[in-house]
């Protein structure tokens, strides 16, 4: 009996300690998700506590070897959703017609390329691009985030979204397009682009 | 590579992950369709904006710190949990015995973060204990440990260094931390408390002797005469930091804090070093 509960007690703290070394130095990478997932800083740190929360009250379900990101990160998403799907504001989310509309003007009016230039958008702030992320459906958003602000490979997301690397792809491309539309709204309320 | 192909390859086109025949396959077909040559733009910009403009940011300290003291705490409650089977077991003298080792374990964690200390380009003391507390402040500089128990910090750090380590039950104090690293050669320990309600509170040690007569490391002479004759120093920053330098044993301290100075020195005279 004494053996068993040494036992407990041991694997208790063992699974702290090893808590501490293999989760916690991710909490950068999971604070700059939350962030860009919720737009502001409080519910970025709700989310991030939550998260960690809940990594450490399942820790023994963590496969070890695996990727502890990818499985810090599904967490992370998981609880992103619970907390904050029925929360999203509707004004704000992207309507697919009016990106369709876009599309087809892009591709219409080829010839005239004036639209498609960097420079247009040079005067946006991180303000803005992280509101237009936060416009994006979900799925969109993350791989977005994921590719273009952490760095991280197809192969890599696609293990945190567990999805296969072509959908990754796909998704990306979609994303990206979405996104454009939205900040080239903005740039236009911004008068950086002109009004026709 | 015909619009379909073309389209389905454009997000590896943007991150440049084609391969160099493909690659040679989908710029000529944008060469010559402009309709995809405009999507692949778009997304490229979107990319480039992103990258221009969103900025990566490091977890303010204050929350790193709460997400662990949450954690800390949810491990307690765990405790607490084989505690009560501990309680009903209270008959058998060996479990008894087991609560008590367990007692003795505490609150205890480990946090192995390679470079855990910045490393200074500075030979001043005074100078490295405030670049310290801004890196705690930060959050790059991390404990390696953490306790609500004071002692079980200086048993951590008692254990690699030639010095007495100060530690102390400070009042107010939610919790502490400790991390060890070299400088020059010299070990040098370093004490985090986290006072509720008002911050933080970092101490840098180190051997006395190094600290007044070495050449490893310095201190500047009005400092060095102010702990010689009264055995402490007080300086304040421009930017409000109080520095308060005293000796402990062996052991110089160095504490930096944006406390107030009468708090600052109220809650180290607590424990009455100096």
């Amino acid at each position: 009996m004494l053996a068993f509960f040494l036992a407990i007690i041991s694997s208790t703290k063992g699974l702290h300690k090893e808590f501490e070394r293999e989760a916690i130095p991710h909490m950068d990478i999971l604070y700059n998700y939350a962030l860009r997932m919720t737009g502001n800083a409080d519910d970025a740190r709700d989310l991030l506590q939550e998260t960690f929360l809940k990594a450490y009250r399942f820790w023994d379900k963590y496969e070890k070897g695996t990727n502890v990101r990818a499985w810090l990160f599904r967490i992370m998403k998981n609880t992103y959703i619970n907390l904050y799907r029925k929360a999203v504001k509707e004004p704000d989310t992207v309507d697919y017609n009016d990106i369709q509309n876009f599309y087809n003007i892009i591709r219409e009016n080829s010839a005239d390329a004036n639209d498609l230039q960097e420079k247009l958008f040079g005067h946006l702030l991180d303000d803005d691009v992280t509101k237009a992320l936060e416009s994006l459906p979900e799925e969109f958003r993350t791989v977005v985030i994921l590719c273009d602000i952490e760095g991280l490979t197809y192969e890599e997301i696609a293990e945190f979204v567990e999805c296969p690397v072509g959908t990754v792809r796909s998704r990306l491309h979609r994303g990206r397009k979405l996104l454009y539309a939205k900040l080239f709204e903005y740039a236009k309320k911004r008068g950086f682009v002109g009004k026709d | 590579m015909d619009c379909r192909k073309f389209l389905e390859l454009i997000s590896e086109a943007v991150d440049d992950r084609l391969q160099s025949d493909l690659k040679h396959q989908f710029s000529h077909h944008a060469n010559i369709c402009l309709p995809c040559r405009n999507e692949y733009e778009v997304d490229r910009i979107t990319k480039s904006i992103v990258r221009a403009t969103v900025h990566r940011r490091e977890v303010p300290s204050e929350l790193y710190y709460a997400v662990l003291t949450e954690v800390q705490k949810s491990q307690s409650s765990q405790r607490s949990w084989l505690e009560v089977i501990f309680g009903e077991a209270f008959l058998n003298p060996a479990v008894a015995l087991v609560a008590l080792i367990m007692v003795a374990v505490g609150a205890v964690s480990l946090l192995q973060r390679e470079n855990a200390v910045p490393i200074s380009a500075d030979k001043n003391i005074i100078a490295q204990s405030i670049n310290n507390f801004s890196a705690t402040m930060a959050g790059v500089l991390k404990p390696t440990f953490i306790s609500h128990d004071p002692g079980d910090v200086k048993d951590y750090l008692a254990k690699d260094t030639p010095f007495e380590v100060d530690v102390a039950a400070l009042s107010g104090c939610d919790w502490c931390g400790g991390v060890l690293s070299s400088f020059n050669g010299v070990k040098l320990a370093h004490v985090v408390y986290k006072i509720g309600g008002e911050g933080l509170l970092y101490v840098y040690q180190v051997d006395i002797n190094e600290a007044m007569h070495g050449t490893r490391i310095s201190l500047p002479e009005n400092a060095k005469a102010s702990l010689a004759k009264t055995g402490w120093y007080f300086e304040q920053t421009p930017d409000k930091c109080n520095v308060v330098l005293w000796k402990h044993k062996n052991t110089l301290c160095a504490a930096v804090s944006m406390i107030e100075r009468e708090k600052m020195v109220a809650l180290l005279s607590e424990k009455g070093p100096w």
